[in-house]
């Protein structure tokens, strides 16, 4: 592990979780620790404590019988050579009985104290030994002093060990859980670092790049599916904004061409009618261009979703007039016209909008079907309470591999080909649609081929 | 008319200027907020074409202005936003009409044209004439040399917005946005279709035609 890379490692939340880790570790080892050690070295202190305790009443007992009564029992214990020593001083200060030679504190006016000191013993080759030791000094009634300490040596030994065990385990378990830390965290940063070059490699153009996927289907993993599936989703949507883009420029291509022909021609011709004639056609052209030009940008500000007002309105109320609009255009080219209304159906809709795309449909249904055909409007509720407008022809229809293609951008299918019409319609239908959270369905009117016809069923929720 | 054109951009503003000057007007232009409005007020204009977007104070607060002023010359907005609330935004500032750029030289025409009628033509009348044919607003009928028409409630609409306008040309998109209150341009000839059939009734029994196709533009009533 590179030095210069640590500070780095200290930002990452895992390692952060590391050092939390390990410090929950260390506080419940601690308490686990105190716990074993109340149990063992407090053990036997206490126990300690309790046997000076007894061995203090007893004494106080004798003392109860006369000072001549507690310096014959003190006498008696300390030739007993048990766990514990003894000093009783009389009231003058002189030591009467025991077996220790001096006090190790003042003693108190009244009362009792309590001491810990150490002292010399000499062992077995004469060599002076220090010792611990813990006892009780007590002021008695006729102004004496007693003393009954015992050594804590031993007990002080295991106690030290104890602490030292537990101080060592405490030291060893948060360098341990440091050291987990950091290593979860190394992968865990290697994995966010992994994601950050891909974004980078994207950023810098290659948007085929994909973040690695391990399969162990962790968050890491997750989260690169995700970003991977977003990435997909943005390679498709710039390939078709480029194409789109293509297709612009291809579909300007020909009217401008035409356009240039047309201004060329008037140009050469002499005669002012001549001239007139080619400029009233240069202007038809010029509009169409505008058209493609318009329903391109109307396009793209409703999927970029930045338009319409949307407000609760009655989708029938717009299906009322364009039904009124367009039976007449169905007439003229010798088309039965049925409108099919379906009551009251509110939807959460730009009327614009809808009316846009509702009359893409039946302009489509105008254009394709043959002379003798008919074009049907019809609105009703869906069992699931949405609203269906739906326009059904007897022209042609699109094939069902078709159709996916059919409301992308610029396309227009083979059939189409000799019609005007920009092959923006659709797509607009679909943006439409998808603006109001709605669906755009294309399907066979269920006509016998080769008029199978075109149902295109435009699905709002209701409101 | 005399019309005042506010646009900063010189081409688009020189591009207005020639087409309303073929159309046989007077056209002054202003190339920022300031001194359109300073302009506008104290010059006696027919109509006023403003952009939405300008230097300085921009199209909508410009026509607030002259209007708290007590300006009443009608103000048509040419804009690059195009959507219904922009339309809206548009009116409320005090806009009589709306074009959304890129247009078509001849739809300027007949707005601004439409938009110097609306100006003379404020009170309010009951009956509406051109040459032999007569449209009364009270009783909703139609006579053409004393003969009665019959029409379905849009024909009256549709006569009635041709004969508020009567010698202008009036284009497919005003008739689909002033008849039928749409904003949008549909792809085949339903307008087409509407005033052909209300030609027939109005002109077919008559020698003389009354509603003239426009080409290029679309359509003009006149007697």
């Amino acid at each position: 592990m590179k030095i210069g890379r640590l500070p780095a490692l200290v930002r990452t939340t895992t390692f952060r979780l590391a050092l939390l880790h390990a410090s929950i570790f260390i506080l419940f080892s601690a308490s686990l620790l105190a716990y074993l050690y109340y149990e063992t070295a407090g053990h036997l202190s206490r126990q300690a404590e309790a046997e000076l305790n007894a061995e203090f009443q007893e004494l106080s007992a004798a003392n109860r019988g006369g000072f001549d009564r507690l310096n014959q029992a003190v006498t008696e214990r300390s030739g007993a050579r048990g766990k514990f020593f003894y000093l009783l001083q009389d009231s003058t200060g002189q030591k009467s009985a025991g077996d220790f030679d001096f006090l190790p504190a003042p003693a108190p006016e009244t009362q009792v104290v309590d001491v810990n000191f150490d002292y010399e013993v000499r062992d077995t080759n004469g060599r002076p030994v220090r010792r611990s030791a813990q006892g009780r000094i007590s002021r008695l009634a006729g102004g004496g002093v007693l003393m009954v300490a015992y050594d804590v040596g031993q007990l002080g030994e295991m106690n030290r060990r104890i602490t030292e065990v537990v101080w060592r385990s405490a030291v060893v378990g948060f360098v341990l859980s440091l050291i987990g830390g950091v290593v979860i965290s190394r992968s865990a940063a290697q994995r966010a670092e992994q994601l950050a070059r891909t974004a980078e490699e994207v950023m810098a153009g290659d948007l085929t790049r994909r973040a690695p996927v391990d399969g162990s289907g962790d968050e890491f993993d997750r989260l690169s599916e995700q970003l991977n599936a977003m990435l997909s989703k943005l390679e498709r949507l710039v390939i078709s904004s480029r194409s789109a883009g293509d297709s612009i420029a291809h579909d300007l291509r020909s009217p401008l061409t035409r356009l240039r022909n047309r201004l060329e021609g008037g140009l050469r011709e002499d005669k002012v009618d001549g001239q007139r004639a080619a400029l009233t056609k240069s202007i038809e052209e010029v509009d169409g261009v505008l058209d493609t030009f318009n329903a391109v940008l109307r396009l793209s500000r409703v999927q970029a979703g930045a338009t319409g007002s949307f407000r609760r309105i009655n989708v029938t109320g717009i299906t009322d007039e364009l039904a009124e609009l367009y039976q007449p255009a169905c007439e003229e080219k010798n088309l039965t016209f049925s409108y099919l209304p379906g009551g009251e159906l509110f939807v959460q809709a730009d009327r614009d909008l809808i009316a846009q795309a509702l009359s893409n449909l039946l302009d489509n249904a105008v254009k394709y079907t043959p002379e003798g055909g008919s074009v049907t409007l019809s609105v009703r509720r869906l069992p699931g309470g949405e609203a269906e407008v739906a326009v059904s022809d007897s022209g042609p229809g699109i094939p069902p591999e078709d159709r996916d293609r059919a409301v992308e951008r610029f396309v227009r299918l083979e059939q189409s080909r000799s019609l005007p019409g920009s092959g923006l319609g659709l797509s607009l239908v679909l943006a439409v649609a998808e603006a109001h959270r709605g669906r755009l369905m294309l399907d066979s009117a269920g006509g016998a081929p080769p008029n199978a016809g075109l149902a295109a069923r435009l699905i709002l929720p209701s409101a | 008319m005399k019309v005042i054109v506010i646009e900063d951009d010189a081409d688009a503003a020189a591009f207005v200027k020639r087409v309303l000057g073929e159309a046989g007007h007077s056209v002054d232009v202003c190339g920022d907020g300031e001194s359109g409005l300073s302009q506008a007020r104290s010059g006696d204009y027919d109509a006023m074409v403003v952009d939405r977007m300008l230097p300085g104070i921009d199209g909508l607060e410009l026509l607030k202005r002259y209007r708290d002023a007590g300006g009443r010359a009608p103000a048509l907005f040419l804009s690059a936003l195009g959507e219904v609330d922009h339309r809206v935004e548009g009116l409320q500032a005090g806009g009589d009409d709306y074009l959304v750029k890129p247009y078509a030289p001849s739809e300027l025409v007949a707005r601004v044209e439409a938009l110097g009628r609306r100006a003379t033509g404020d009170i309010p009348t009951t009956r509406l004439t051109v040459g032999g044919l007569e449209m009364d607003l009270l009783a909703r009928t139609v006579h053409r040399d004393g003969q009665k028409i019959d029409l379905q409630p849009r024909e009256f609409r549709l006569l009635e917005f041709l004969m508020r306008h009567a010698g202008q040309v009036v284009t497919r998109t005003m008739l689909l946005e002033k008849v039928w209150d749409y904003h949008f341009d549909p792809q085949t000839n339903v307008i087409d279709v509407h005033v052909s059939r209300l030609r027939g009734k109005i002109d077919k029994d008559f020698e003389k035609p009354l509603l003239h196709t426009v080409r290029g533009a679309g359509y003009r009533l006149e007697a």
